[in-house]
């Protein structure tokens, strides 16, 4: 039987996501859980899996295209089948939003005639409330089944049993709030439990804003300078006030490099700029064991092998969870957990491990159209290494302008540890690994 | 085990103990050659004769200020109220005298009165003769008020009553006289007070019911259990003393509660109750607990207008259902 | 009347007097507190009946009840302390002035509900018949508890039953400020017997010998198995309802005239004029009531006041 695939709610009040990508084509093959396609919301960029094995039939709502939450966007089944039922007799209200396996809501328990709209606090009963706090659950995200939705005991207990709990980073009211108040999420720093947004903190910025309107025309106003944002600011100033700083900058012509990120697709695997990086990077920092050290009070750590960072812009702020032992992975087993690690930056599900005992850091703002740039190390590493767009670019080469793909490397070292001249060294050995990354073999 | 009628469970212990305690004996209203209009002291005046069992005034006042003197004076008296809606009518020396002597005495007073009569709707004698008026009792302390709601609750509370040193109100109700159950034979069975009685177990939901609505809790929690919901169904047997342990322990349970009574909803035990249950229990309710009584309003004489104004089996089925967000 | 049944009344008036001169006294100190209903100039009614009472026989009280207290048995230390509300009081500092009650001595209360005691004594006098003991019982009541329902329900039922059972009612011209010929259908309360087939009377209640009289015609007849007798005491009430009455109900002429009635000085001028006692005799025992009252109003100054953890002490019987 033919399963609909529908634009999944992300985010209590998520009404509509932007499909940027479909990872799989119509009439291809695809299995459950597998990467379907991409989109975004106003809040996240996130890769949604298949809820179903078989052959993507029908993809109705193609890249680009904005769609309303639980509207049908294509159709997974066997090879002929007849689908169109799908298209006719469901209402998308009728959906059911678990399909979709990436929906991480937990418990959100549809009820007739009950109104599913948060109000400003989260009601919940004295029980529900015991057996939460017994079982450590946070139910702050849960919609109850109970009455305008009052958390009950069993909507609790069947978040227990199964479904993962979303915690987001942002609490429904203060998302709410946001919302109406056009504010940017970025820029409200949470001071609830592991820098959750709260609604007081929502309030504060819109109280500052108030009281800007009132006293002048200008457009001052004052954030909290808390949470991640202060942990952030704590380790920027730390890593320059305690190690010497220096910057190399390299081009490297890419034309190899792309085309193997195409071979590779080519042939299903979903593999980013990113990723060859990480392989090559590691690579090379075997090779040079001092830009893959800390300098201690023993002495300087050299490490063999290499838990490569990678910077990854969140709502407010920034976190480097590291793939782990990436010198030993195959590109294909560092693409799917580079993603895998976005995805939970993302959505703030990183655990701790997954953002300690890094080596080294990657930092790419090629997205961002940034040519080149100079990052800041991430301690106690001692190199980062920041990665510009790739760009076409007329070169000379033996004589004549060609156009070729170019991408500028900047390697921020720890001069302290690591001379001019080796840094230098680690930089060639990457550019003549992109250049020529059969190497790698 | 003898099977027996609610109102001769009565009578049976009336005469026991009246044959095991000189002291006791009995007044009220037309209760001599014609046994009490609902016959609970039929045959007792043949037994122990005019003084012992004898015929009062219309005089609810008067008679019970004589039961309350004599009770003072050693002699453990019953006074049977007709109806206990007349028991507003001795008010005084039931809730200033009875209630109050052995306090403001300091002690040096015992005061052994079993105050009984039947109340409740069902024979449509309209407001004056239908009410059930345990709250007021309840809310004077002093008092004890026990309920039974079948033939073996009435001989085990009565008997306790009977052997008990305090002012008793005895609330029989007259749709249950003619109910009949299994008593026990033995001349010392006795119910304590304060000691609820757990008529069915359940896990879903806790109802605690009195008199007569135990039995109609009762039907409704065997229907329920053909739709997967197991209620537990509580008779407190005694509103004062109340067995908050027993109903508390339930609601810790099932995390939800309804009180049921044939009185008045507003300020009616159910009120007292619910309170005990959200003081006591209040982290393991999972929704609030209802309370079912009569609406605040007169009960009418007419049998339709009677059954719009209290709780009926469709009403405690639909709070069940309510409290399990159904 | 026998010497030492006088004597008897003639101590029991002057305790009941300077026992409530001292109450009155300890209020004006603010040594106790609620209200203090004073049955100066009526000791006669209490004192003669009560002589004619053994401690198994009953009677109630009222909110006015220290003089039948007294003169029912109880001591003056226990009763001023609990007029005071101290642990050592007859009620432990839980009833007060208006509900001392000793069943032991047979004073089954005094009561603060106007003619509640009434239906009580009725019950103490069912008891006795139903052990068929020759016990009566006596209550006491005013002109204003005359008009309550419960009184003539009790009245009925002593008379349809034959009661042992005694009513005196002391006619003190006042129900708080209210004169009976205001609130009262008759001039004479004891008429009101007629309607409950009972012999009623009377009598002058600032006279000794007059009460006796009746009062011992009564109790035989209640002990004969006849049933209740009503008594109406005409007396006068000297002070105020309670302290600070400012009395605007009457004149003070009309309570000087009162006051030339007194009770006591009535009996002490029979007493010597009949050569029964002496004028010293009399005034020793006036001497000794005076000590006595002192030790009361020492024991109950230097009595503890009730343990307020046990507050809720006595509420219920623990069987």
């Amino acid at each position: 039987m033919a399963t609909k695939v529908i634009m999944p709610k992300q985010g209590l009040l998520m009404t509509e996501g932007y499909i940027t990508k479909w990872l799989i084509s119509e009439g291809e093959k695809v299995e459950e859980n597998q990467p379907l396609f991409e989109m975004e919301t106003d809040k996240l960029s996130i890769t949604i899996e298949s809820p179903a094995s078989g052959t993507l039939l029908k993809i109705i709502r193609g890249e680009d295209e904005t769609v309303p939450i639980t509207e049908i966007i294509a159709v997974i089944g066997q090879e002929g089948e007849d689908f169109s039922h799908l298209l006719t007799a469901d209402s998308p209200a009728e959906t059911k939003i678990d399909e979709v396996k990436a929906e991480a809501e937990c418990a959100v328990v549809e009820s007739n005639s009950i109104s599913n709209e948060k109000t400003d606090r989260v009601f919940i009963t004295p029980r529900a409330k015991m057996i939460a706090a017994d079982k450590n659950i946070d139910y702050s995200d849960i919609i109850g089944s109970g009455p305008e939705g009052l958390i009950i005991e069993k909507d609790i207990l069947s978040c227990e049993k199964g479904l993962v709990q979303n915690r987001n980073k942002v609490t429904p009211v203060a998302e709410k709030m946001i919302k109406e108040n056009n504010l940017n999420a970025n820029e409200v720093v949470g001071t609830g439990i592991s820098g959750r947004v709260i609604k007081q903190d929502v309030l504060n910025i819109i109280k500052n804003e108030q009281s800007n309107l009132n006293n002048t025309d200008t457009q001052e106003k004052i954030v909290p300078f808390k949470g991640m944002r202060k942990v952030i600011s704590d380790r920027m100033m730390e890593s320059l006030h305690n190690m010497a700083q220096a910057n190399h900058r390299m081009k490297v012509d890419m034309t190899e490099a792309v085309k193997l990120r195409k071979n590779i697709k080519e042939s299903g695997i979903n593999i980013s700029y990113n990723d060859i990086l990480i392989k090559i990077v590691s690579k090379a920092l075997l090779e040079f064991p001092y830009m893959n050290s800390s300098l201690t009070g023993e002495g300087i750590l050299l490490k063999d092998y290499v838990n490569m960072g990678l910077a990854v812009s969140v709502s407010n702020g920034l976190i480097v969870p590291n793939v782990k032992n990436a010198h030993k992975k195959s590109l294909e087993e560092i693409a799917a957990e580079s993603r895998e690690l976005i995805q939970k930056a993302l959505n703030g599900s990183l655990s701790q491990e997954d953002y300690s005992g890094g080596t080294f850091t990657l930092s790419n703002l090629g997205m961002y159209d940034i040519d080149e740039f100079t990052a800041i190390i991430n301690p106690p590493e001692s190199g980062i290494l920041a990665v510009g767009k790739v760009e076409n670019t007329p070169v000379v080469e033996n004589d004549t302008i060609v156009i070729k793909p170019i991408m500028t490397l900047s390697l921020t070292y720890d001069h302290r540890i690591i001379d001019g001249a080796l840094a230098a060294q680690f930089l060639q050995r990457i550019k003549q690994l992109l250049m020529h990354p059969y190497l790698l073999l | 085990m003898s099977r027996k009628a609610y109102a001769i469970a009565i009578k049976d212990v009336l005469a026991e103990e009246m044959r095991r305690d000189d002291r006791i004996f009995i007044m009220g209203e037309d209760i001599a050659e014609q046994g009490g209009i609902f016959g609970c002291t039929r045959g007792l005046l043949e037994e122990f004769g005019e003084s012992r069992v004898r015929n009062t005034p219309i005089s609810e006042a008067g008679f019970m200020g004589a039961g309350v003197g004599a009770a003072l004076a050693g002699m453990k008296p019953v006074v049977e109220l007709m109806y206990m809606d007349f028991s507003l009518v001795a008010a005084d020396q039931i809730l200033n005298q009875a209630a109050k002597i052995r306090y403001m005495y300091g002690g040096k007073a015992t005061l052994p009165l079993v105050i009984r009569g039947q109340q409740g709707i069902g024979r449509g004698n309209a407001a004056t003769h239908s009410q059930s008026t345990e709250a007021i009792f309840m809310h004077i302390p002093g008092l004890k008020v026990a309920m039974p709601s079948t033939p073996a609750d009435a001989a085990g509370l009565l008997r306790t009553a009977l052997r008990d040193n305090n002012p008793i109100m005895f609330f029989e109700h007259k749709l249950l006289y003619s109910v009949k159950g299994e008593v026990p034979d033995d001349p010392d069975f006795v119910i304590p007070f304060g000691k609820a009685n757990i008529v069915k177990e359940g896990n879903d939901v806790t109802i605690i019911a009195t008199s007569q609505y135990v039995g109609k809790a009762l039907t409704v929690a065997n229907k329920l259990e053909s739709e997967g919901i197991c209620a537990e169904v509580i008779d407190p047997r005694t509103l004062v003393p109340f067995d908050t342990e027993t109903v508390v322990n339930s609601v810790k349970k099932t995390g939800r509660a309804i009180v049921v009574h044939e009185a008045h909803k507003n300020a009616g035990p159910g009120a007292e109750i619910a309170s005990l249950i959200m003081e006591e229990a209040f982290k393991y309710l999972d929704a609030p607990v209802l309370r079912l009584g009569a609406k605040a309003c007169p009960l009418p004489f007419n049998l339709g207008l009677e059954n719009a104004v209290v709780p009926q089996e469709e009403d405690i089925e639909k709070a069940v259902k309510s409290v399990l967000y159904k | 009347m026998e010497k030492e049944r006088l004597i008897w009344i003639y101590r029991k008036m002057h305790e009941i007097r300077k026992f409530e001169e001292r109450a009155l006294q300890l209020f004006e100190k603010d040594k106790l507190r609620g209200s203090v209903h004073l049955y100066i100039g009526e000791e006669a009614i209490a004192a003669t009946v009560c002589s004619l009472l053994r401690d198994s026989d009953y009677i109630t009280s009222t909110h006015r009840g220290h003089g039948h207290c007294i003169a029912k048995g109880a001591e003056l230390a226990p009763a001023l302390a609990e007029l005071m509300g101290k642990s050592t009081g007859y009620c432990q500092g839980r009833g007060g002035s208006m509900h001392i009650a000793d069943v032991t001595k047979g004073n089954l209360g005094a009561n603060a509900i106007v003619g509640a005691g009434v239906p009580i004594a009725a019950g103490g006098a069912l008891a006795a018949q139903l052990r068929g003991s020759d016990q009566v019982s006596v209550t006491f009541f005013g002109d204003g508890a005359s008009n309550e329902g419960v009184v003539h329900e009790a009245m009925n039922l002593a008379s349809v039953w034959k009661l042992p059972v005694i009513f005196i009612c002391e006619n003190n011209e006042f129900g708080i400020s209210t004169p009976v010929k205001q609130s009262t259908s008759v001039k004479d309360i004891s008429v009101r017997s007629a309607a409950y087939d009972m012999p009623g009377y009377t009598v002058d209640g600032n006279d000794v010998f007059a009460i006796d009289e009746v009062v011992s015609k009564a109790i035989e007849r209640a002990k004969d198995g006849q049933g209740p007798t009503f008594i109406e005491c005409k007396t006068y009430r000297w002070l105020g309802h309670w302290t600070g009455d400012p009395q605007i109900y009457r004149t003070k002429e009309e309570v000087e005239a009162w006051k030339e009635k007194c009770p006591i000085k009535r009996l002490e001028n029979y007493l010597i004029e009949n050569k029964i006692s002496t004028e010293e005799e009399l005034k020793k025992i006036e001497a000794d009531v005076l000590v006595a009252v002192d030790e009361a109003e020492k024991f109950a100054l230097e009595s503890p006041e009730p343990d307020p953890s046990k507050a809720l002490e006595y509420v219920y019987f623990e069987n």
